[in-house]
Formats: structure tokens, sequence, C-alpha cells
């Protein structure tokens, strides 16, 4: 009986040739006929053939890896060699340092991320400057960007009065209720128009005129016209006796560049005098209704009246630009005489006597300013 | 076809017919030759270049066997069966890695047409040998000395019955063959029991 190392040998000699031909005969014919022999001839080959692809196997891995090494050689010492035989010319390397090659991983690998990241942080910083934008926006009212419009909020003002007035005597402050916002308003005609800015008056509820002398009368809206800022008011108050006769005069024409101009205003709780020049013919963005002030002007000096040296009224305050030292436009009177004129025909309550004599031509300024303060208001918007 | 390809055919083919009559230095050109593509791509995808030489030498060793044993089918250049491999074996381990599902890679429109290259085929046949190599290597860790060593000199090392009966001081050629298929029958239980398991 031949053990299974016994046959081993057989099948080796039997691989390699070296069998006689009567005991090559003889296996074979075995293999053909007996199964269990047929199968451990077949384990034999299965075992025998995977040792030798193992050990091809190692020996390419040795060979490759070599290759990989005596690649990273030639390119660390370039040696140009062509194979006679072959005409691809070999690639060649870039050559990366170091700290490079670790940015390229790096780079490679996190990009998607700091992509992401990027675009998070352009988008927050565009949304936070948006939003302060709006923000601020919404904290002065509707404007323009860098386009103020000079309208006062008069919340702050109530709590400095009521502690006034608490100081005074301590006795009951006066029931006085001072409005939300405030602006400036100046006489259209001496039975009762004036005039102001529209954005002053927008949204009201009621308006309350207050005369440098505190003496109050309650207004209405008559026309507001919102492109070029102006606003016609009426008083209602049954005891209204007129104004007086005014001193000055409605400027139709265009006023000069370099004009001296002056205003009085609101700006505060007392009036206050602002000078300066023109500046130009234009206002905000080139708008022809306007004109350029160089008057200093603050929220509040909305609807004051802008005069010429002669004492012509020749604008009405509106906005300044906040990005510009000291530029104020003012609507040119030229639009305010033709609104006038369009609302003559359309039957008013009360007919319009503009004013026709300057009386303040010739005074000196403070003399013009003394006339003028009678004839210009605080304009009080409740909402 | 334009004339491109058809000169790139051309060449590869010269290069294959020299890589299985054993030329190194075929082996050599190629391997150097489609380096940067392979680096560049496993780059691109969150490797590194350790990862890369991993990739590559693998993808080449399944070209290199292949065209030895004369069995590769080439329906495409060399370059794109190269690809080929190298983007299936490192989807395969960025699978594993990273145990993310449905990664995608960064793929160079120039081998584009990398899918039905015969490459998939050729991998697993690979990666089925692989696993019989496995196996085989940890059956002749487990047969203990000297069979180990007595087989691994003849089989895979390919030294001569004289210079094994010398170097573990058998008497004769004749005892050492005698072991050795002594030795063999023990491996045979080893090797057919773990890979019929597996």
């Amino acid at each position: 009986m031949q053990t299974e190392a016994d046959y081993y040998a057989l099948f080796e000699a039997y691989q390699r040739g070296e069998l006689a031909a009567g005991a090559r005969a003889s296996l074979e014919a075995r293999l053909g006929a007996e199964p269990r022999l047929q199968q451990l001839y077949q384990e034999f080959l299965d075992m025998t053939g995977t040792l030798r692809g193992y050990g091809e196997r190692r020996r390419t891995r040795l060979k490759i890896s070599a290759l990989h090494e005596a690649m990273l050689a030639a390119e660390a010492t370039p040696v140009v060699e062509t194979a006679p035989a072959l005409t691809h010319s070999v690639n060649p390397m870039l050559r990366i340092s170091r700290t490079e090659r670790k940015l390229r991983e790096f780079w490679s690998g996190h990009r998607a991320t700091i992509g992401v990241a990027a675009s998070v942080a352009v988008l927050a910083v565009f949304c936070t400057l948006l939003g302060l934008d709006l923000w601020r926006s919404a904290q002065t009212g509707h404007s323009l960007a860098g386009y103020t419009m000079l309208r006062r909020e008069l919340d702050k003002i109530k709590q400095t009065q009521r502690v006034i007035n608490a100081k005074l005597d301590g006795s009951t402050p006066l029931p006085v209720n001072p409005g939300k916002f405030g602006g400036t308003g100046f006489a259209l005609t001496a039975d009762g128009y004036l005039v102001t800015s529209a954005h002053v008056i927008q949204g009201a509820d009621s308006l309350l005129i207050e005369s440098r002398n505190h003496q109050r009368y309650h207004a209405e809206t008559v026309y507001s016209d919102v492109k070029h800022d102006l606003a016609i008011l009426r008083i209602k108050d049954a005891k209204f006796a007129g104004f007086g006769r005014l001193p000055y005069t409605f400027k139709g024409g265009q006023a000069d560049l370099g004009e001296r101009v002056y205003t009085l205003g609101y700006p505060r709780e007392d009036v206050v005098y602002g000078e300066g020049a023109l500046s130009a013919r234009s206002g905000f963005g080139g708008d022809t209704a306007f004109y350029q002030v160089s008057i200093p002007v603050n929220p509040g000096n909305s609807g004051g009246p802008l005069l010429d040296g002669q004492g012509n009224l020749i604008g009405v305050l509106s906005g300044r630009q906040d990005d510009v030292q000291s530029a104020a436009f003012a609507t040119k009177s030229s639009y305010l005489v033709r609104l006038v004129d369009s609302l003559k025909n359309k039957q008013p309550a009360q007919p319009y006597h503009m004013p026709r004599a300057n009386q303040l031509l010739g005074a000196g300024r403070s003399q013009q300013v003394k006339r003028l303060q009678d004839f210009v208001f605080v304009v009080k918007v409740y909402e | 076809m334009n004339m491109d390809s058809t000169t790139a055919l051309a060449a590869d083919a010269q290069l294959i017919k020299a890589i299985h009559g054993g030329d190194e230095r075929a082996l050599s050109q190629l391997y150097r030759l489609h380096w940067p593509m392979v680096s560049h791509f496993v780059l691109q995808n969150s490797g590194s270049e350790d990862d890369a030489r991993d990739v590559y030498q693998e993808g080449v060793m399944v070209f290199y066997e292949k065209v030895r044993e004369g069995s590769l089918e080439l329906s495409c250049q060399i370059k794109t069966y190269l690809y080929a491999v190298c983007r299936r074996l490192w989807l395969k381990r960025l699978t594993t890695k990273s145990r993310l599902h449905g990664v995608r890679l960064l793929d160079e429109e120039e081998y584009g047409p990398y899918l039905n290259t015969g490459a998939e085929d050729d991998l697993q046949e690979a990666e089925e040998r692989d696993r019989r190599f496995a196996t085989m290597s940890e059956a002749l860790t487990h047969l203990g000395e000297p069979c180990r060593s007595l087989l691994e000199g003849f089989y895979l090392l390919d030294k001569s019955m004289l210079d094994l009966t010398a170097e573990h001081g058998y008497t004769n050629a004749d005892t050492a063959k005698t072991q050795k298929y002594k030795c063999l029958t023990r491996l045979k239980k080893l090797f057919f029991a773990s890979y019929k398991e597996a």
C-alpha cells in the first residue's frame, strides 16, 4: 500500500517526465480509472501551483517596488535614457518640495470643506452688511443709501421735557403730547397755508403747528408731492386769525451758484439759524428739482425755508448726504410756485394769496431773521 | 479612431510584447509612464502619496501578471486599463476606510472610457488569487519548521534539492525528498481545510 507521500513522489516524477514509459502509461491509466487518485493528483497540482504562484507573486512585488525606488532615484538625479526599441518618451515628473507636497495633499483632501466654509463666510458677511444697512435705514426712516431725510424723532425730547418740568416746579406737568416726529414749516400765505416737506408729514394722523411763542394750531394736509418732497398744509382752527403780512416772496426762477443763503429751523426746541452758500444746482444723484447747499443741517430742519440775501425764498430744505461734508439738499422754489399755481386751478376751499412785496430787501441779516422767525413753525406729526 | 490613438495602441502593443518577453526596461518604462496619472488621481481623491504608491503597484501587478500569462485581452490603451484598475482599487479602499457610502470620485475626462475595459474581471481574478496566496502563507506559517523553510526553499525560492539537503543537514537528497513529500501532505491538510473554510 502506497502512502500519500509516495504518490506525491510519483506525481512529481510524472510531471517532470522522469518516469519510464511503462510506469507513465500505468499511472495515466490509473488516473483515468480511479477518481480518488485523480482527486489526489488534482490537489497536488493545485497546491504546488499555488506555492509556485505565490513565489512568483512575491518576486513580482519586490520587482515592482524596486521599480518605484528606481523611479524616485531617477527623479532625484535625472538621467535621460531612452530605450531604442520604444518610442514612448518618459513623462517628466514635477519636482515638488516637501512643504508644497503637504500643502497639495491638504488641499486635495479638504478643498470641498474649504470651499463650503468660504462660501458660508462670504454669505454671512453679505447678510450682515445687508442686515445692518436695512436696520439703519429702518432707524432713519426711508432713505436712499447715503441720503438722510431730516425729520426728527421726538421721543427723547419728551423724556427730557418731563425731567425739566419736574425740576422746575414739581407741579403736574403740562398735558403736552409732543408728537412722534418733527420738522419745520413756514407760511405760504397770510391766511393759513403752510409749506413743509412731504416726508415730514408722511403717515401723519394729525398735525400740530407750533409757533415760536408756543401758540398751537391744528392743521390738515392739502397736498403732498412726494417726488419733489413738498407738502402744503392748511390751518383749520376756527379762531385762527392769520399770520399777518408775509415779509418774503417766492422766487419763480433759479437762484445762482455761490449765492449766500440761510435757513431757520427747529432741529431742537428752539429756532436755529443756519447759513451757507448755494453750492450746486442739482441735488442728490443729479436730481434737478433740488439745490445743493452748504448749510449744516440736522434732523428737524426738514421743511425749513431757504432764503437768499435779498429775502427771496428760493427753496425748501429736504435732506442731506451722509458721506459728504455739509451737503444739504433743498427743493427749488420754482417747483413750489408751480405746485401752488396748479392747486389754484382746483377751486381750493380758500384762495391762495401769495405775497407780492418783499419787506426784507435791504435789511441786515439779523433784522431779516427777526422778521422771519414769526413765520417759521414746528410741524409735529402724530401717527 | 484618430491617428493619435492608433499610434498609441501600436506603441502599447510593442510594450506589451516586450514585457511578455521579460524585458525589465520595458516594464520600468511603463511604470514611470503612468505613475503621474495614478498619483494625481489618488491625490485628487483625498489619498496620500503612499496610498497612490500602493494602489499603483497593485494595479501594475495585475497588469503584469496578465501580460506574463499571456492572457491579457486589451480592448483599450494600457493607460485606460491601468486607470480603470487603480480607480477600482482606490474606490474599494476609500469605501472601507471612510465607511462612507456612495463615495464619489473625481475623474479625469481624458481617461473617460474606463468602463468595459475588462479590468474589473481581471481585478477580481487577481483578488481571488490574493486570497489563495494569503491562505497559503498562513498554512505555511502553521506548518512549522523545518517543513516551512524546506517547502519555501523548493517552491518559492526555486532552490535545488541538493542545496536544500546541504542547508538542512540531511544525509542525502533522497531523505530530503521524502521529508518534502511528508511536509506536502501536512500542508495539504492545513491549506485545503482553511481555504475551503474561507
